[in-house]
């Protein structure tokens, strides 16, 4: 149903312990969201691309046109923070003058940008190759085992495997409606759609009570356990984390004081 | 000169149409925000957060299948920010739910539920980010649903129309979802002459494009949705003391 999904259950690195697959995944972001100037994040960019198409072995065209996705938020984003609007001719703005006020860009808000642009790029690659090698159920083993509250660890088992209930039910109401011109018009669609998330929540309330139910029934205290898979950790994996880590460290302080 | 001007005018007018086709544009994308801002809405929402587990367990210990019901409520919520929204401009784009959410289930329940769904979103769909993950939670599953709330009860004391105070409450909710949205880029990016105020302007005539349709199709929609709940699914409504003054 999600192609990232379906990916994180089939690539190669599957059967890598998933801490070791977190701890790089989040050590090397923030490594990347460190960095002043745009060598490193491009570095990262290029290194999680590598790992994921080459090692885990992720289709290229999907990575890519996954690299697509937020290139509407960033596109907004970064022109709102390049733009400079202000009143009289200014020199060191670059544009065009519109009735008195200067609209256009600088030197240094171009810098910005393209710091801007090449960490959140690193930054997304990162988490690219945490959800196409991870699945979402060893993710939340590792937040079980940071200690991150029992509650919320069992709220995000039950709401994962949930999305895909509820996920399933809503599109065969969509096709259900569609196909009896359910969104003709924008009234009708209106009124489909509302329909559709009335009734979805009331199969939805009814669902989690015959949950709860059938958990009774079978002895239910309080307490889901899941069986996890015992993954081997791997010394050579480590190390290499380790490694490419504090180069990438290293870098960010050389790369310090360099203009871009 | 006439012609870079052209292209310029013409490069601005093409990004405009941009975010229309990203539906999901409020998402703070991965990397997006300095790392000590992250940081610093990550604080923000802890309090929130905390206070919305304990909410949460006190209410699993009156009743256990309240953790089974929010595992759906959840669900329910993930799903509902995938449909997609017959929109008034015509252009499509995906309901927040943040307001009928926090109608349904009260703000504190939805701090939490917003921040898991938050991450699923990220990590299933690449919507939103890892170290952005505070920000969003803070304008999407905080301010957003305790202004709806707000807002839905100050109608109700008011004893303005139902259908009212539930289009006010999912519209302002989604506006100030954005509006926060904005203030926490202004905040990071600061304009080099006008500071944070002129910065904010331009995030939110940026992204108004996109988020004041989004905003009334929404408050519409919710209001639908509420009327079939009460025609239809009145006991479950009550289950969940929506109607908290018996009508």
């Amino acid at each position: 149903m999600f192609r990232i999904d379906q990916y994180a259950y089939t690539s190669r690195l599957r059967h890598v312990h998933p801490g070791e697959k977190f701890a790089f995944a989040i050590l090397t972001m923030f490594i990347c969201l460190a960095a002043s100037t745009v060598l490193v994040p491009l570095l990262v960019t290029c290194l999680a691309a590598a790992a994921v198409i080459m090692v885990a072995r992720v289709p290229a065209r999907f990575y890519f046109r996954l690299l697509f996705l937020p290139l509407g938020f960033l596109v907004a984003g970064l022109l709102a923070v390049t733009l400079t609007i202000s009143r009289g001719a200014n020199p060191a703005v670059y544009g065009l003058v519109i009735g008195g006020v200067t609209l256009g860009v600088t030197g240094p808000a171009l810098n910005q940008a393209a710091l801007i642009f090449t960490k959140s790029l690193g930054a997304v690659s990162c988490l690219y190759f945490l959800s196409l090698t991870t699945p979402m159920v060893e993710i939340i083993s590792i937040l079980h085992r940071l200690r991150v509250p029992a509650l919320l660890v069992e709220m995000m088992g039950l709401i994962y495997r949930f999305i895909f209930v509820i996920m399933e039910t809503a599109g065969m109401m969509y096709v259900s409606q569609g196909s009896r011109c359910g969104y003709a018009g924008i009234r009708t669609s209106f009124r489909s759609m509302a329909q559709l998330v009335a009734n979805l929540f009331a199969r939805s309330y009814h669902r989690s009570r015959a949950l709860y139910t059938a958990l009774l029934a079978r002895g239910y205290t309080g307490e889901i356990r899941m069986w996890e898979e015992p993954r081997p950790v791997s010394a050579k994996h480590l190390v290499l984390i380790a490694l490419v880590d504090l180069t990438l460290l290293v870098l960010v302080l050389v790369t310090w004081r360099w203009p871009v | 000169m006439k012609r870079r001007t052209c292209t310029l005018i013409f490069a601005l007018l093409l990004l405009l149409c941009f975010p229309q086709q990203n539906a999901w544009a409020m998402h703070i994308m991965e990397g997006f925000l300095p790392l000590k801002w992250s940081l610093f809405w990550y604080a923000l929402t802890l309090p929130f957060f905390i206070a919305g587990l304990l909410s949460i367990q006190k209410a699993v210990k009156v009743d256990p299948g309240v953790k089974m019901l929010l595992g759906l409520a959840g669900a329910f919520a993930f799903v509902l920010s995938a449909l997609k929204l017959p929109s008034v401009t015509g252009s499509c784009s995906h309901p927040t739910g943040v307001g009928l959410g926090a109608i349904l289930f009260g703000p504190w329940v939805m701090c939490v539920l917003g921040f898991i769904v938050l991450l699923f979103q990220a990590v299933l769909l690449a919507h939103g980010g890892l170290t952005t993950l505070g920000a969003n939670t803070f304008s999407m599953a905080v301010v957003g649903p305790l202004a709806a709330y707000a807002i839905y009860r100050l109608g109700e004391r008011l004893s303005l129309p139902r259908w009212l105070s539930v289009f006010l409450a999912a519209f302002l909710g989604d506006l100030l979802t954005y509006v926060t949205t904005s203030v926490q880029l202004a905040l990071a990016f600061p304009a080099p002459d006008g500071g944070v105020m002129a910065a904010m302007v331009k995030f939110m005539g940026i992204f108004a494009i996109t988020q004041v349709p989004l905003a009334v199709s929404e408050g519409i929609l919710t209001i639908i949705v509420f009327n079939f709940l009460l025609a239809h699914n009145r006991q479950e409504l009550e289950q969940l003391r929506v109607l908290s003054r018996g009508v």
